[in-house]
């Protein structure tokens, strides 16, 4: 679709529009506590901060939240069961291409059968603004994985080129919603170029990168099932589960049932659950699938790298580095795991 | 029938029963499902039979065994509320030093009138069903528990570190702020409550059932604590390392 131009003082402008009109219940972007990255509801366009590296979560927590209720029933004969599946509108500012390239993912999992309306609901009630992601965090190597930039995913796609956004637009959502809120014009063969060149000396940028090609990383990792990479790497693993927490790409989650204290009514809930967790792998007879933290490591590589790919023909990590930060004893980055094992192998 | 419940405290700062009567919003609807017969905090009258016993506070005396044993005998279910009667908690202290000296600090020249043995948890002098650790006890947590006890269902109680919470919630770790925590190691359920209120973890919760201890005390060296800072930190609430019942 097309491209187009807006000025920085601009694009506040429109920021602060969406705010003020309210035709949105919320705006949604990138803000800042204790020198890291949140994305959070926007009260003015001075709060957006859109050259930041990365956030603490990934915005899927707008279409995955940590904690939801899914059905609502009451005790009794008759239960009546209601499914839950609320969504508000949102306009959502400032996502990355690795992160909007995770919601592809998720996206792609929820919607295979049995579909799950939840996130399909509030993704079209989204409008997603995206940035590209100039200054990598030092555990990116989301380059490698071939999504530095992004053709999908988006309504509306900004790249800074100084005092001005290049604007791309992915959607006729997009495209009307710029119409309406901004003051943009068409790009001109210089913005684009500029575009072109900030993104191509981003890519210099990024400190972590795999040592392959990595649609080879399947190839590699059924090599390697019984190296000693695994558990070497996961003797320090504290089973935290932070690395999956704040990764853009795990869906799991787990349900559990609450009842009000007058024990008559009640609901179903969902909240995020980790496979790096000791639990996570045990059945009702206590049997643990995945006792160790070896083999817990392995099939969290094994899931990033293979199992999804294979499924849904889409990575299952976008190398945004969240997980790599995360980690206080620093084994969590695929890419670190998959260069020692194609060396290894 | 509704079930008889009796509070029993033990040694604390009886901020845990004082916590349970903070419930103000939910009280009464729990005096409907509950009957109380025994609260310190709460009445004078006493009662002998009951069906679930509730203990806050550590065992440190020899009238505590004593006490805790009957109270077992009596309960067809007990649970332990609060860091103390559930891992020893802060009581535990000062089990690193003699008995006698521990009494002389605290009753001078009376200390001969009393007697103290090294302070433990509940549980490790009779059979717990379910503890809730926790300085104070967890509201929202024990309200669960008890909802879950009425219906008949196992009451669920986290198996993994604060730090997973301490994600959801979407704090920036204190380690990456130049501080430290023990959030690695100690059990979820708070939902990170301290580090979203700004602060560390201290570990009230206790350890996770297979903690990592060894690479939590490397990180925590990482970032500049000694081995004896270390040990301190995790003294706090669980020193005790005599096993239960
Ligand atoms: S595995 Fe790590 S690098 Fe890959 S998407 Fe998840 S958090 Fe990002
Ligand atoms: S790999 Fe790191 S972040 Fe993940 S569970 Fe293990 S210690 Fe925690
Ligand atoms: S757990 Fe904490 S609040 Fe409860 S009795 Fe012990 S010291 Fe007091
Ligand atoms: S602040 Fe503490 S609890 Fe939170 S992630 Fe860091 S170490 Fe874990
Ligand atoms: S964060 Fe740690 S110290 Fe604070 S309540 Fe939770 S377990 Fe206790």
């Amino acid at each position: 679709m097309e491209d187009k131009v807006i000025s920085k003082a601009d694009f506040s402008s429109m920021v602060d529009r969406l705010i003020q009109e309210g035709e949105y219940d919320s705006i949604e972007g990138v803000k800042t506590k204790d020198g890291k990255y949140f994305f959070g509801s926007l009260t003015n366009s001075g709060e957006l901060c859109l050259d930041y590296d990365v956030t603490l979560l990934p915005p899927k927590k707008y279409f995955l939240p940590q904690r939801e209720t899914v059905i609502t029933f009451r005790q009794g004969e008759r239960p009546a069961p209601e499914p839950v599946a609320e969504a508000s509108s949102v306009v959502l500012i400032g996502v990355h291409p690795y992160d909007l390239k995770a919601m592809e993912l998720c996206e792609a999992v929820y919607s295979a059968p049995p579909a799950d309306p939840n996130l399909m609901i509030r993704k079209s009630k989204t409008v997603v603004i995206g940035v590209d992601c100039l200054n990598p965090n030092p555990q990116s190597f989301s380059a490698s994985m071939g999504f530095a930039t992004t053709e999908s995913g988006y309504d509306l796609m900004l790249t800074d080129i100084g005092d001005s956004y290049v604007v791309s637009v992915g959607t006729d959502r997009g495209a009307d919603l710029l119409a309406r809120y901004g003051r943009a014009a068409d790009a001109t063969a210089t913005n684009l170029a500029r575009r072109d060149e900030v993104r191509e000396m981003s890519l210099g940028r990024y400190e972590k990168s795999l040592s392959m090609p990595a649609d080879e990383i399947p190839a590699i990792l059924n090599e390697t099932w019984d190296s000693r990479v695994f558990a070497e790497k996961s003797e320090v693993c504290l089973s935290c589960g932070s690395c999956v927490m704040v990764c853009p790409t795990c869906v799991c989650f787990d349900v559990e049932d609450t009842v009000a204290l007058s024990l008559d009514s009640g609901e179903r809930y969902r909240k995020w659950d980790s496979c790096m967790l000791t639990d996570f792998a045990k059945v009702a007879t206590g049997e643990n699938f995945r006792e160790d933290r070896e083999s817990r490591f392995r099939h969290r590589m094994h899931r990033k790298g293979k199992y999804l790919l294979e499924r849904y023909d889409k990575p299952g990590c976008v190398g945004c580095g969240r997980c790599g930060l995360a980690c206080l004893v620093d084994i969590a980055l695929p890419a670190d795991t998959y260069n020692l094992l194609k060396e290894a192998s | 029938m509704k079930p008889k419940v009796a509070f029993f405290d033990f040694t604390s700062c009886e901020g845990c029963q004082l916590e349970v009567l903070n419930f103000e919003q939910e009280v009464l609807q729990l005096l409907n499902l509950l009957e109380i017969v025994n609260f310190r905090e709460l009445m004078t009258e006493r009662s002998d039979d009951y069906d679930i016993a509730i203990i806050d506070g550590a065992i440190s005396t020899d009238a505590d065994v004593a006490r805790i044993k009957e109270i077992r005998e009596r309960a067809s279910i007990l649970i332990t509320i609060g860091a103390c009667s559930s891992l020893g908690g802060v009581n535990c202290l000062k089990n690193a030093y003699p008995m006698e000296e521990v009494l002389s600090v605290v009753y001078g020249d009376a200390a001969g009138y009393y007697n103290t043995i090294p302070a433990r948890p509940v549980s490790a002098v009779v059979p717990v069903d379910y503890a809730l650790p926790q300085c104070p006890v967890n509201k929202a947590e024990f309200l669960e528990v008890v909802k879950a006890l009425l219906l008949g269902k196992k009451p669920e109680i986290p198996n993994y570190p604060v730090c997973a919470e301490c994600k959801m919630a979407e704090n920036a770790c204190v380690f990456d702020l130049g501080r430290t925590c023990l959030g690695p190691v100690t059990r979820a359920g708070c939902n990170a409550l301290c580090v979203t209120w700004g602060r560390h973890c201290w570990g009230c919760r206790g350890l996770v059932d297979d903690p990592n201890v060894d690479a939590a005390t490397d990180v925590l060296k990482e970032h500049g604590l000694t081995a004896e800072d270390i040990v301190n930190k995790f003294r706090i609430y669980t020193a005790w390392t005599g096993g239960s019942e």
